[in-house]
């Protein structure tokens, strides 16, 4: 509500509107600061309406908004200013919108919660956990929606990688019905497709994360300027590095051994021959 | 004869064949699912805004209409001011707020529409008739189910709540009329309609004369970009938004979703290609002796290289095919976890399906499908014919 | 093109070199010969002699490094590739060692491939595959992919394919090289009664019965000609 105020506040020109008393100080953000070109020291006037008369204020700070997920796409600006002066500006009286509660933890913040609960009139208390949840019902989606991405991509690589070993390993039937007759054993033939599946899909999953730790470098730095945010919008983790080698390797084995148990059931003769 | 040989060529190697088909119906569906979100989005939200003709809207100045709390003042002036522009035909002002509805000893609290019911573009009225009275009001199927109230029930409502008194304020005892769907409102979102004067009332000083957002419908034929600048000409003080401008706000916002579609959507179309093009390298190098032969019995090399292409190409397009029926799934579960976007209106789809999709994903795949194996075939059929032949008996 | 007995087939001074490695190989040492309309050439010679080679050079699907060929008094050497591919989808048969029938294919539609490039309608073409695959003794056949068939039936439907539009000269590279004793018979006796049907044919091969069995028997050895004789035809 006071953010709502105060934004059609900023919109005007500075000049036109008359000041009521000695100005005090205010924090504005960098987006405002870069977009407004103010800085430290520029005096402005601000309003609770456009022409309505108004505060003189000396800026005193920039500020940088947090990696706050839920405030990615918002685009207002935002200003931090004394309490009574933004009440007495707005007319809100002796009104505020939240007050922020810090406890000694644990177990206390259950017990200042209840108390507070119980005393309330008309408001709520809440752990700023949930508040956090909740704000951040948005970024939630978007993780769900790259989840299915991920899974949907899982699934594709997993169709990709068995056809392209089917390929490579059929390639060489008659390579593998000449070792067969020269006495090597299917099974021989199978952990030997198996490790050069492994071997390619160790590598292919070094060069994969190489990549993808480009690529998280470029989005980061892409959105980062769109939207004006500190926030990491892609990272690299060692878990997530871990969990993509693994899943590599396995399908790769998976889709070695299908393909050569696949060969190698075929009588040694007629891989030979060409009539399979 | 070159299409029944590539065809009875892939139908020899039947479970490869199957395998890259399904390799590239996966591609295709990821293709078209990213076509579909590239332009769903912003197709279905200019479908929504247009959907009651109003073109144009004035929000609060800086903002774009419900971004804030922030409501314009002197509403009634702004209307004067707006039927003086000859080419506005209907205004539509909105105010919004929130009513708590008590029934049967509980409180359901709802979002609340104060409009001007005959000229309004906020809601369509499933059951029941609009309100005609200051006293009546519409309700959401959701309002309707939480609060158990039936059309024809008689409502006490209020807008504010006094923490110092513990008592509610802005009461007034309403009829609900009609049961409607609205058509901004998020899915399963409490919401309800009354006529914006008693809403106005209920609301008290502080929305005393006060709107959240004008609607505004230009005449037909109307130049909609003069129009708007007229409003703003005339009216300085409020934000005056056309269809246009805030789907360039909101294409902004939400660029990264269109980003990340033409990025997987090219990631899509470039492993099929690869996927294609493994697949006619191997299949060529597994009968350089057939291809070379060909080329000896007479078939010219053009021929033999389109022989060879029409096989990528039926995976292409049989994928493609198969891909089409796979990405509409996909796309609507994709869709359902993008619907639960907390704010968005229900109307938003966000993979929205044009046939121009189908066909333009059908497109690039098959070309993709003709590049992919023109490279290899063309290096089968022009190998020497007595060296390959020579090289084949030896291996 | 004149009648029996005039020259169909004239190469002069053939010569062919490849590099096999960092070896530069003289496979075909200036040749010269010529094959009359509606005679059966065998070319005989040790492995490596340069006899596949020069059998490549008579049929056009390889070039010379010298020297030319002429077929119906046409200039195979001065042919582009297009012009030479047409060249011998109408007048020259090719009959391999390994068959080559397109495994895919049934034996009939090996048989229609040349005669589908060439343009022949289809109810002509498949009308004249039946033909010769009757003609190859495979009537019953027909509908069977390579896979189906024996290696002795495989090289009949390779003589059919090869006999589809009706070439003037018909070659043939150790026709019977994969065959067993007995197939490899039936097969010699097949090809002869193409020649005495009026094909013009030239064969390489180190199957004696098949050398005995053709008019004229050319001996080479190093890539030349030492030997070309006539011989009685039983």
């Amino acid at each position: 509500m006071l953010a709502a105020l105060l934004l059609a506040a900023l919109a005007q020109s500075i000049d036109s509107i008359p000041a009521r008393h000695a100005p005090r100080s205010i924090a504005i953000d960098e987006r405002l600061a870069a977009d407004a070109h103010i800085a430290i020291g520029d005096r402005l006037v601000i309003a609770p309406a456009p022409g309505a008369p108004g505060d003189s204020v000396i800026v005193t700070a920039i500020t940088r908004r947090s990696a706050d997920p839920s405030e990615v796409a918002r685009a207002e600006y935002r200003a931090v200013m004394h309490l009574d002066e933004l009440q007495s500006l707005v007319g809100y009286g002796d009104r505020v919108d939240r007050f922020a509660v810090a406890t000694r933890g644990g177990a206390s913040t259950d017990s200042a919660i209840r108390h507070i609960n119980d005393a309330a009139f008309g408001f709520q208390a809440f752990r700023s956990r949930d508040i956090a949840v909740e704000t951040s019902r948005t970024f939630l989606v978007v993780s769900r929606f790259h989840r299915a991405i991920g899974v949907i991509t899982i699934v594709a690589s997993a169709i990709f990688l068995l056809c392209i070993m089917l390929l490579k390993v059929d390639e060489r039937r008659r390579d593998v019905a000449a070792l067969r007759l020269m006495g090597i054993s299917a099974r021989s033939i199978v952990r030997s497709v198996m490790v050069e599946a492994a071997l390619v899909a160790v590598v292919g999953s070094a060069v994969g994360v190489a990549l993808g730790w480009v690529a998280a470098q470029v989005i980061n730095w892409h959105y980062r300027g769109v939207y004006r945010t500190p926030l990491a919008f892609a990272l690299v983790t060692p878990g997530i590095v871990l969990l993509a080698v693994a899943l590599s390797l396995v399908l790769g084995l998976a889709a070695g051994l299908l393909a050569a148990e696949r060969l190698v059931r075929v009588p040694a003769l007629e891989l030979l021959s060409g009539r399979r | 004869m070159l299409f029944h040989l590539a065809w009875a060529t892939l139908t020899r190697h039947r479970s490869r064949t199957l395998l890259a088909i399904l390799g590239v119906a996966v591609s295709a569906a990821m293709l078209l699912d990213m076509v579909m979100l590239s332009s769903g989005m912003r197709v279905s939200l200019r479908n929504l805004l247009l959907s009651r003709g109003f073109q144009l809207r004035l929000a609060p100045k800086g903002t774009l209409p419900f971004d804030t709390d922030a409501t314009i003042p002197n509403a009634s002036n702004v209307i004067r001011v707006l039927r003086t522009i000859s080419d506005v035909a209907a205004i539509s002002p909105v105010l919004g707020g929130q009513l708590h509805v008590t029934v049967a000893g509980r409180t359901i609290t709802a979002t609340a529409l104060g409009v001007v019911p005959a000229v309004q573009g906020d809601y369509e009225v499933t059951q029941g008739r609009t309100p005609s009275a200051p006293n009546e009001l519409v309700a959401s199927d959701d309002f309707l189910r939480a609060s158990g109230a039936m059309i024809g029930d008689t409502l006490s409502a209020a807008t504010g709540y006094d923490p110092q008194l513990r008592s509610f304020t802005g009461r007034r005892t309403l009829v609900l009329v009609g049961r409607a769907h609205f058509l901004y409102m998020p899915a399963e979102m409490r919401a309800v309609a009354l006529p914006l004067a008693t809403l106005q009332e209920m609301r008290g000083g502080e929305a005393r004369d006060r709107a959240s957002l004008f609607m505004i419908r230009a005449r037909a034929g109307a130049d909609v970009a003069d129009v708007l600048r007229r409003i703003q000409a005339a009216l300085p003080s409020v934000t005056a938004v056309s269809t246009e401008t805030a789907m360039r706000q909101v294409d902004q916002r939400l660029s990264y979703f269109r980003q990340l579609a033409f990025i997987l959507g090219a990631v899509s179309l470039a492993v099929g290609f690869l996927l294609v093009t493994t697949l006619v390298t191997v299949s060529v190098n597994e009968r350089l002796g057939e291809i070379v032969v060909m080329r000896a019995i007479g078939v010219a090399r053009n021929r033999v290289v389109l022989q060879i292409v029409m096989e990528g190409v039926a995976i292409m397009f049989v994928g493609a095919l198969a891909g089409l029926a796979l990405g509409l799934v996909t796309a609507r579960y994709l869709n359902s976890i993008l619907a639960s976007f907390p704010g968005l209106p229900a109307a938003i789809d966000f993979f929205l399906f044009e046939p121009r999709d189908a066909w333009g994903a059908l497109g690039l795949l098959t070309v993709a499908g003709i590049l992919a194996g023109i490279y290899p075939s063309w290096r089968g059929a022009s190998l020497p014919i007595a060296v390959t032949l020579r090289e084949e008996a030896v291996g | 093109m004149s009648g029996a007995g005039a020259t169909l087939l004239a190469a002069h001074d053939l010569r062919r070199e490849y590099h096999m490695g960092e070896e530069l190989v003289h496979a075909v040492r200036g040749v010269s010969f010529q094959v009359a309309r509606g005679d059966y050439v065998a070319i005989v010679g040790p492995s490596g002699c340069g006899k596949s080679t020069l059998l490549n050079l008579l049929g056009g699907i390889d070039r010379p490094t010298a020297g030319t060929v002429t077929i119906g008094g046409t200039r195979l050497d001065q042919m582009g590739d297009a012009e030479l591919t047409r060249f011998r989808l109408r007048h020259i048969g090719f009959v391999f060692q390994r068959f080559y029938l397109m495994p895919a294919l049934t034996a009939i539609e090996n048989v229609e491939l040349p005669m589908a490039e060439a343009r022949v309608p289809r109810e002509q073409r498949v009308r004249r595959a039946r033909e010769l695959l009757a003609y190859v003794g495979l009537g019953e056949r027909h509908g069977h992919r390579p896979a189906q068939l024996s290696g002795g039936e495989q090289q009949r439907v390779a003589i059919a394919r090869a006999l589809a539009n009706e070439p003037q000269l018909l070659v043939a590279d150790e026709p019977t090289g994969e065959l067993d004793a007995k197939t490899g018979t039936e097969m010699i006796e097949l090809i002869a009664r193409v020649n005495r049907d009026g094909t013009t044919i030239v064969v390489v091969t180190h199957d004696e019965e098949l050398a005995r069995a053709a008019r004229r028997v050319v001996h080479m050895r190093d890539g030349v000609i030492v030997g070309d004789g006539r011989q009685d035809v039983p």
